[in-house]
């Protein structure tokens, strides 16, 4: 019998254990041929896109693609897209950080209440399409369409609650006593966030700010209602022009999605395992 | 014990400011928009309920109920089915193997939904792409779901389903990590075989996450208008015309932004009560 701390897992026998590679094959194959299949149409010249059979090497890469697609825009929503993202998660873990910490460590009236809507609006803000609308009529009234700061405060508004929610789960595991050491020595309340708190939630930052960034780039639809301006306008919204700007070209088309993953996949390698850490702590975002 | 401190709302006030502006108070000048006549996108006084009673002489609205019905039903299901299978395999394998499978799994979800529906778009497009040829290398000839109403919303839940396993398998996984071996140990010792140990114990303990990703697949599915945009722009014919699309299309494609508003309140009042369901569940604690 196994010891009890031992994990539990029931003996596969050999043939279960080679099974176990066709699952794995037929995964990956199905996870990542469309991405896959996306990139080389990307480098292919126009002959080997529609080639039958397909190719999947044995053509001649070509970056013409991509230099059509930069001549048509692309570097301007790519770099409007990358400071939107980045102004989002700065605004979001600017504005999480003190609330979440109000809501761990002070008691005040309607501090439930006040949580639970905190909490509510996790998958409240997964529902753009309802709420797009009356956001969109709300900020024609306020004069705030078709601005550049109009996208960093729904990206932000969008991910907030999110990331008060893993960053408060992250703080309920710092002990209290670090506070109280901190006032005896003569802190602030802002000393203690600045140099008790804010060290020691940095995963929380890592895993929360990754999350937003990724929300934040991967947004289409405020984007595209939000913004009539060729000079603000994100990249989905402008990959989407794109299907019918370049109709059947393919080419350029994969070049264009190509690139927006770039990013994603970049942090993603860096911070992986605070994602996945992340999201099992609390992120709800489907 | 927390601090009694009224001056918390200091800490928290920034956070619910730009919660305010984003998320809250668009859905009350929303609810009075609603209800005032618009011409050319501006208010011109009280109209009652005449936005919504427009809704219904909608010839459509039954049928795009339908099909939002359809595809998010069958896109809900099969991820559940898939994601379950998948996060019970992954949490047998070796923590390392294990977190390589993770990471491939995941990857869909954290590329854009616009970048997805067109790189399937590319995949399945009618007989050139790339699985008309696998499927004629198999023998199936006239492999073209995007011609075909019912082919075109299979594509549709399929994108749907591939972009959004990779975030139920986490939340799937974190949940069966949580049941201590203990109990599946004790009962094979009795001699339950694999299955009655799946059904009578891990599902039934698993049952909150499973309830928790299956409201915010509901919430995702349904509020996603790029998917069914980008994939099949609603086509062939209204075949795919689900109720987002419908939402967005009737705003600024027909800018009938009275109805469009009106419509979208509806949704948001659904979006209300998974929510609702969302919180009961969930194990916050403020």
């Amino acid at each position: 019998m196994a010891a009890p701390s031992a994990p539990f897992r029931p003996k596969l026998g050999a043939a279960a254990s080679l099974a176990l590679v066709l699952p794995v094959a037929a995964l990956v194959l199905v996870n990542l041929l469309p991405l896959v299949w996306g990139v080389l149409t990307s480098i292919k010249p126009e002959s080997a896109i529609f080639a039958i059979p397909p190719q999947f090497f044995g053509f001649e890469p070509t970056a013409a693609h991509y230099e059509r697609v930069f001549a048509s825009g692309f570097g301007q929503s790519f770099s409007i897209s990358i400071a939107y993202s980045i102004f989002a998660v700065m605004l979001a873990l600017t504005l999480a950080f003190p609330a979440a910490y109000a809501f761990d460590r002070f008691d005040f009236p309607f501090r439930q209440g006040l949580f639970l809507l905190v909490v509510a609006s996790i998958p409240l803000s997964l529902g753009a399409a309802a709420l797009l609308i009356p956001n969109y009529v709300y900020f024609v009234h306020l004069g705030l369409v078709n601005t550049p700061i109009v996208l960093p405060l729904i990206y932000a508004a969008h991910q907030l609650p999110m990331v008060i929610w893993v960053m408060k789960g992250t703080m309920e595991g710092i002990p209290r006593e670090l506070d109280e050491a901190a006032i005896v020595d003569g802190a602030s309340r802002f000393g203690i966030l600045r140099h008790v708190m804010l060290p020691l939630a940095r995963p929380a930052f890592g895993a929360a700010g990754t999350l937003a960034f990724v929300g934040a780039w991967n947004e289409f639809v405020a984007g595209s209602v939000m913004i009539d301006a060729p000079w603000l306008r994100p990249i989905q919204p402008l990959i989407y022009s794109f299907i019918g700007f370049f109709g059947r070209e393919w080419g350029p088309l994969s070049a264009a999605a190509t690139l927006a993953i770039v990013p994603i996949l970049l942090i993603f390698a860096l911070l992986g395992r605070l994602v996945v850490s992340g999201l099992t702590k609390g992120s709800v975002k489907g | 014990m927390r601090t009694a401190k009224a001056s918390s709302y200091a800490y928290i006030a920034p956070a619910f400011a730009l919660l305010g502006l984003v998320l809250f108070a668009p859905v009350l000048y929303g609810g009075w928009f609603s209800l005032q006549n618009i011409r050319y996108g501006a208010p011109t006084g009280y109209a009652g309920f005449r936005n919504f009673e427009r809704l219904l002489d909608d010839p459509d609205l039954a049928d795009i109920l339908l099909r939002t019905f359809v595809h998010t039903g069958a896109s809900v299901v099969i991820t559940i089915a898939i994601s379950l299978a998948l996060a019970v395999w992954i949490n047998r394998l070796s923590p390392r193997f294990g977190y390589v499978v993770q990471i491939v799994v995941i990857v869909p979800w954290i590329i854009s939904t616009v970048v997805a529906a067109l790189l399937f778009r590319w995949v399945f497009l009618n007989d050139i792409g790339l699985a008309a040829w696998l499927a004629r290398s198999i023998g199936i000839n006239n492999f073209q779901p995007l011609t075909s109403p019912a082919g075109a919303m299979a594509l549709l839940v399929a994108v749907s389903v591939w972009k959004r396993i990779g975030y139920a398998v986490i939340i799937l996984l974190a949940g069966l990590k949580g049941i201590p071996d203990d109990y599946a140990e004790a009962a094979c010792i009795d001699g339950a075989s694999g299955w009655q140990i799946f059904r009578r114990i891990t599902l039934p303990l698993l049952k909150t996450p499973l309830l928790l990703v299956a409201i915010v697949l509901t919430l995702s599915n349904i509020n996603t208008v790029e998917t069914p945009l980008v994939t099949t722009g609603g086509g062939p014919g209204d075949a795919t015309r689900v109720l987002a699309i419908s939402v967005y299309e009737r705003a600024f494609v027909n800018f009938d932004l009275g109805g469009a508003t009106a419509l979208a309140l509806l949704m948001f009042a659904g979006n209300i009560l998974l929510v609702v369901a969302y919180v009961r569940l969930s194990k916050w604690k403020a």
